[in-house]
């Protein structure tokens, strides 16, 4: 039986073992034969050492997968193993038979083992080996296990609990030996002491594990302490690294201690200046100093004569001015005043003769101006320079340069006095107009008229300057005949204008229609026109009705014309555009001007329906034709229309007027007007120019076209489809545009790329919310829109460092507890250096506590 | 009688010299200035492009090497001196502001690997393949070295053989300890001809190793088993370790901010960690196509610089996920290790082209005395440029930056690649329950665990 169980233990132990590799048979065949076991350890050959059989490397077939339970086709059972009954004993407990011849092989070894075991008795107990000789003749009785006991395969008593060695049954067998009470009084004592008892220490890798868990602490702790630090770094606006730098002397004092006086004069110099005496008498009051203030005789003659001498050059020059005073021949100060007028100083001198001086000059200049003769106008510079002579000669270019200059110099405008005169008419002209622009027309009139009286009596000729010419002279006083005329045309005009007083509005439509002219006569007689205009302005302030007659007039002969030669006689108000462009009046007089600008003032406020046209023309400037779309028949009939009016009006002057209802004008003002039709085409427009229409395919004469076929077959297909898709994507374009269902409305989907680049698509990182990135960028930060003294801090950078400046690590420093002190004033504190910070913490902090103990 | 008068102080308007500015006053009214939003976009444009065209970063290159440079030390105490080995053991000294070595370290047979100065810098300590340890007296800076054109060669002061070839080495700040990384950690002092300290954890390699500067007894490592892991002297044990996905090759503390390390990493990624929680980057600073090879901190700790495998150093700011510079030319090659210049004002890096580079921090800088009003215009116009960086026309010009060519098509196909990879994972947990599929954020991404 005891064969049997150890062949079950063998086997058992090779099918523990021997899971090797599934090797096919025949090289298993080849291991076999070559009597080599693959995986033999030294226990393999313990065992199998006995049966001394030819060890074969098993095949060993795969457990199925089923049983494996690799694929988990069975239900999952709990417990594979057989459940023994409660009462089962294990009748291997009992069986010994087996063991003992077991352990038959081991005998050899005995015998050492007993004297070794006597030994270590010995040592343990610390009696004589006389006292085990009676145990180590009887024959111990051992059991074998199949496997060596170790932890991980513990005897059965151990497992169950019991059967536990005490020191007791340890001591029994040598009760009553020599020096047994010895021995049990130490082991009472060691019993009692149960302090020295010494666990076995823990594996290795777990003391590490909780070594390191508690260096882990430790170092956690270590690196805490710097968050305070680290967190005020990251938190100033700028960290100073350029702080604390010794690069030597800092300060010239510090240089000049260390100077060491090397050359004669320097030691001189040194002996003086560390001299006791002078020292103390510096120190004391300063007088002591007058007494060591030696001077010497020579330096003193020295200045005297020199101051002599100065005093006697002044004397003599006092008796000559004296001198030449006295003399009284006129040729004498002639060539004296010769002599000065053609020094520059003369001039200086004299106010008289400067005032002359500036005439001759001008003189010059307005004969520069006129001549150019030295501007290279010259037959010979003109020769010079059209065969390159110039370039050629050094001494031609410089001749022409010269002359060149001197151009330069006498055409230079002069600073003189008496110019103020033209700029200040400009300058009127200029408030004029800006003037009329602005004021009611009431007042406008006035205005003008006031004007008109002072240039009418502000007729005297300037004496001096360019204007005082001969032939400017004669120019001006021809232009202020005029002017004087006009203007008292003019002022009797304004008196008839504010006559008619309530019935403004009326008289300017009158005026209005009297300006009225067609665009064909502007076309076609430009020349004639302007003429005309202005013929007719003077005439039109003559009276009116001879104006309308003049007007009326007019208008035939312009209709008789061009009737013929178009058919469509639109009325374009370019004619009036023209005048406001470029007016007769800028070529007439300054009166003329002011009247047109008063007028087409007039205009702008009464009319209101010109004053829409003319807003209509205005963007179409050059799209003259397309206003011919206009209704031709309409059109004439209104304007008949608005003629009628105009007599029914200027005779309303004289007679009763039956003012018309409110609607009634509101429809008479625009009756010619389609607003909506207007809007719908300016909408059209809109529409085009961001969603452009696709071009229509055309093809390139003589492409396709060379035979017949190709003719007939006509555009070819992809054309077509192309021209299709972009329709098609037109009108889906136009659908999903925001206005598409809004009639009244035009909202513009055009993207402004200028706009555009001065947005973000995302609010970038650091900031959360719209409004504070948009604040962060809302007060400027350059020099020229902050005070000097806060610049600096606007645009201090991040870091601040030098280069050249090692960086050392940060320094450890205590957290100091006043901080928060110092966070109530963040705009001292937030520049400083953190280490300055410290420090002015410190100290901030030494003055809060003494002022706590004075409170 | 009240009378207003205009006082005109002399006093005011004199200039002391001749060369003096003219006073000028503003009204500082700002309905008088109604364009000033718009000059200043203006001048934060014309700042933008100014940079761009005085952007010369290159200062020049160092040429001496007979092999690829491995390692570079600084010198702490001493702003010119830079120290540079390579791999056929040769160590110089440099003299950065004449770019020409002062002299050399002859005596190691294999590849120096690691290179670093005691803080006093009277000390350069070297290690490397042929497994010892030596220290070099370094000579004293004088005014001759610029013009001594001869090169002179100097003994190691000791010599120490040791068991396992090295693969870095690191000086204590303020301190006589210095740390080489091999086989294990070990702690060496001046003195000592064999390790004072020795530490394992695992049984791979250590491959590179930092001092912490702030606190001068800790320091981390990285291990080619993928782990950064920080010791303690004192307690001499370490403290934490975490496992990454792929292997950090080297690693750089904060000098500014004692808790806080940066790894270079292998994938071409940058880890910021708080030491005191390393389950998970603080930062992951992504823009190099190829392993990071070496990193340094600015000693303001506000940027750092990285050289990498793809021939191309680059600057990131120390919070920053993109990197704000990138430096590269024709003939550098793989860079091996890059360094931080001590007063930041410039970025070393050696390469595999056997030459360091000497590059400014900061492109468009100006070198030499800048007079203050000159530097008053600098700032002004970096603080436009940085207040309208966000608009599109001042980013398009800032943000521009020329790659080399296989630079860009590397992050081209990066890009492509993490967008199907997005892409994917958002198709997945479309179709799958709710909840069930959980993506990590990218900062823990890469980190696999964090080890007991």
């Amino acid at each position: 039986m005891g064969e049997k169980r150890r062949s079950t233990s063998k086997t058992l132990g090779k099918n523990k073992r021997r899971k090797g590799p599934h090797l096919p048979n025949s090289i298993l065949k080849t291991i076999a034969n070559e009597k080599r076991p693959l995986n033999s350890d030294e226990e393999d050959d313990e065992i199998d050492s006995d049966d001394a059989i030819v060890d074969l490397y098993e095949y060993e077939e795969g457990v199925p997968e089923e049983e494996s339970r690799k694929n988990n086709r069975y239900d999952p059972v709990v417990n594979y193993n057989y459940e023994l009954p409660e009462d089962f004993e294990d009748e291997n407990v009992e069986s010994d038979d087996d063991d003992e011849g077991g352990n038959s092989d081991n005998e050899e070894g005995e015998g050492d083992d007993v004297v070794r075991h006597t030994r270590m008795l010995q040592a343990v107990t610390g009696m004589p080996s006389a006292a085990f000789d009676g145990e180590s003749k009887r024959k111990p009785v051992l059991f074998t296990e199949a496997y060596p006991e170790s932890e991980f395969n513990p005897t059965r008593d151990v497992l169950e609990g019991k059967g536990l060695l005490t020191i007791d049954e340890l001591m029994a067998p040598i009760e009553g030996k020599p020096g047994f009470n010895e021995l049990e009084k130490r082991i009472s004592r060691m019993q009692k002491d149960a302090q020295a008892v010494v666990h076995a220490p823990l594996p290795k890798p777990e003391r590490e594990r909780l070594e390191r868990k508690a260096v882990k602490g430790l170092v956690d702790k270590e690196f805490n302490k710097w968050v305070h630090m680290v967190k005020r770094n990251r938190e100033a606006p700028t960290v100073y690294f350029n702080q604390n730098v010794s690069l030597g002397y800092s300060t010239v004092g510090a240089i000049a201690s260390e100077f060491q006086p090397r050359t004669d004069f320097e030691k001189k110099m040194a002996s003086v200046l560390n001299d006791n005496e002078l020292g103390e008498a510096h120190d004391e009051d300063g007088a002591k100093l007058l007494e060591l203030n030696e001077v010497s005789v020579e330096d003193q003659i020295k200045y005297r004569d020199h101051i002599a001498k100065m005093r006697s050059l002044l004397f003599r020059h006092e008796l000559k001015s004296k001198r030449i005073k006295k003399i009284k021949s006129k040729t004498y100060h002639r060539l004296k005043g010769k002599d000065l007028k053609k020094s520059a100083m003369g001039a200086l001198m004299d106010p008289e003769m400067a005032k002359e001086e500036a005439m001759k000059q001008e003189a010059r200049r307005v004969e520069e101006r006129m001549t150019l003769k030295h501007k290279n106008t010259g037959k010979w510079a003109k020769r010079m320079i059209s065969r390159g002579l110039n370039v050629k000669y050094d001494g031609t270019r410089a001749a022409i340069s010269e002359q060149l200059q001197i151009n330069a110099t006498l055409s230079r405008k002069m600073n003189s006095t008496n110019d103020g005169s033209s700029s200040d008419e400009s300058d009127d002209e200029e408030e004029l107009n800006d003037g009329s622009d602005q004021d009611t027309p009431s007042k406008l009139i006035a205005k003008a008229r006031e004007k008109t009286l002072k240039t009418v009596e502000d007729d005297e000729v300037p004496n001096s300057g360019l204007l005082s010419l001969p032939f400017m002279a004669r120019a001006m006083k021809k232009k202020n005949e005029e002017a004087i005329e006009g203007g008292k045309r003019a002022l009797e005009e304004y008196e008839e204008w504010e006559n008619s007083g309530g019935e403004e509005n009326p008289k300017k439509t009158a005026v209005v229609s009297g300006r009225r002219v067609f665009g064909a006569t502007a076309k076609v007689e430009a020349p004639k026109e302007s003429r005309k205009d202005s013929d007719n302005f003077y005439d039109n302030s003559d009276s009116d009705n001879d104006t309308e007659g003049i007007e009326n007039n007019d208008l035939g002969a312009v209709r008789d014309t061009a009737s013929p030669a178009r058919n469509t006689g639109a009325i374009t108000e370019t004619e009036f555009d023209d005048d406001v462009e470029n007016p007769a009046s800028k070529t007439t007089f300054d009166v003329a001007l002011f009247a047109s600008g008063s007028w087409k003032k007039m205009k702008g406020c009464q009319n209101a329906e010109t004053k829409k046209k003319l807003k209509k023309h205005v963007p179409y400037s050059k799209g003259q034709d397309k206003k011919e779309s206009r209704d031709d028949e309409s059109e004439d009939s209104e304007s008949e229309a608005e003629e009628m009016v105009d007599g029914i009006l200027t005779s309303a002057s004289k007679e009763t007027y039956e003012i018309p209802s409110q609607a009634e004008l509101i429809q008479r003002a625009f009756a010619g007007d389609d607003v909506v039709d207007e809007f719908e085409k300016e909408k059209q427009e809109v529409l085009n120019q961001e969603v452009p229409e696709p071009e229509k395919p055309v093809l390139v004469p003589g492409w396709g076209q060379w035979t017949n076929i190709q003719k007939k077959r006509g555009l070819p297909s992809w054309m077509v489809r192309e021209h299709e898709d972009a329709k098609k994507k037109r009108t889906l374009d136009l659908k999903t545009r925001k206005d598409a269902r809004l009639r009244h409305v035009i909202i513009s989907e055009k993207v402004d790329k200028k706009v555009e680049k001065l947005h973000t698509t995302t609010l970038p990182f650091p900031y959360t919310s719209k409004e504070v990135f948009e604040h962060s960028m809302r007060m400027p930060i350059g020099p020229e829109f902050n005070p000097a003294t806060i610049v600096g801090s606007l645009n201090r950078p991040e870091v601040v460092k030098r280069a050249g400046v090692i960086i050392k690590p940060l320094k450890f420093e205590e957290a100091n507890p006043n901080e928060k002190v110092d966070d109530e004033h963040p705009r001292s504190n937030q520049k400083q250096n953190p280490k300055k910070g410290g420090k002015t913490g410190k100290g901030q902090s030494k003055g809060k506590s003494k002022q706590k103990t004075k409170a | 009688m009240k009378i207003k008068t205009l006082s005109r102080s002399v006093d005011e308007y004199t200039r002391e010299r001749s060369q003096d500015l003219q006073r000028v006053f503003h009204n500082f009214d700002p309905s008088l200035r109604p364009m000033e939003k718009a000059v200043e976009y203006k001048r934060a444009l014309t700042a933008a492009k100014l940079e761009k065209i005085f952007a010369r970063p290159f200062v020049g290159a160092m040429d001496g090497h007979r092999d690829g440079v491995s390692c570079m030390a600084k010198n702490p105490n001493y702003l010119k001196g830079i120290f540079s080995a390579s791999m056929d053991g040769d160590i110089r000294l440099w003299d950065i502001s004449s770019r020409r070595t002062v002299c050399q370290f002859p005596g190691h047979q294999g590849a120096v690997r690691g290179l670093t100065v005691s803080t006093d810098g009277n000390v350069l300590v070297s290690c490397g393949t042929d497994c010892t340890v030596r220290l070099w007296k370094v000579p004293r800076p004088t005014l001759e070295d610029s013009s001594v054109s001869s090169e002179n060669f100097i003994e190691p002061a000791a010599e120490y053989v040791w068991k396992n070839a090295f693969w870095a080495v690191d000086h204590q700040f303020e301190g006589e300890l210095f740390a080489t990384a091999g086989a294990q950690l070990e702690i060496w002092n001046h003195n000592r001809a064999s390790p004072v300290q020795s530490f394992q954890w695992g049984t791979d390699s250590v491959i590179s190793v930092r001092f912490n500067p702030g606190e001068p007894d800790i320091l981390a490592t990285s291990a080619s088993d993928r782990s950064i892991t920080i010791y303690d002297l004192r307690m001499s044990s370490a403290a934490r370790r975490i496992i990454m996905m792929t292997k950090t090759n080297s690693i750089a503390w904060n000098p500014m901010e004692p808790m806080n390390l940066t790894a270079a990493n292998e994938d071409g990624s940058c880890y910021s960690f708080d030491g005191r929680k390393m389950d998970e980057a603080k930062c992951v600073h992504k823009d190099h196509v190829s392993a990071v090879m070496d990193i340094d901190f600015s000693p303001t700790g506000r940027e750092f610089v990285t050289g990498s495998y793809d021939r191309s150093v680059r600057i990131f700011p120390y919070n920053g996920g993109h990197s704000r510079e990138i430096y590269h030319t024709k003939r550098m090659q793989r860079v091996f290790c890059v360094k931080y210049s001590c007063d930041a004002t410039y970025v070393l890096s050696g390469s595999d082209d056997t030459n360091l580079r000497l590059w400014k921090a900061k492109a468009s800088e100006q070198l030499g005395v800048i007079l203050p009003r000159e530097q008053k215009k600098h700032e002004y116009n970096e603080a436009v440029k940085n207040r309208y960086k966000h608009l599109p026309e001042v980013k398009r010009i800032v943000r521009h930056r020329h790659l080399p060519k296989p630079i860009y098509k590397a992050l081209g196909i990066i890009r492509t690649v993490n967008d199907s990879k997005r892409r994917k994972e958002d198709r997945r947990r479309a179709h799958s329950a709710p909840g069930t599929i959980v993506t990590k954020p990218l900062r823990q991404r890469r980190i696999i665990k964090e080890v007991e």
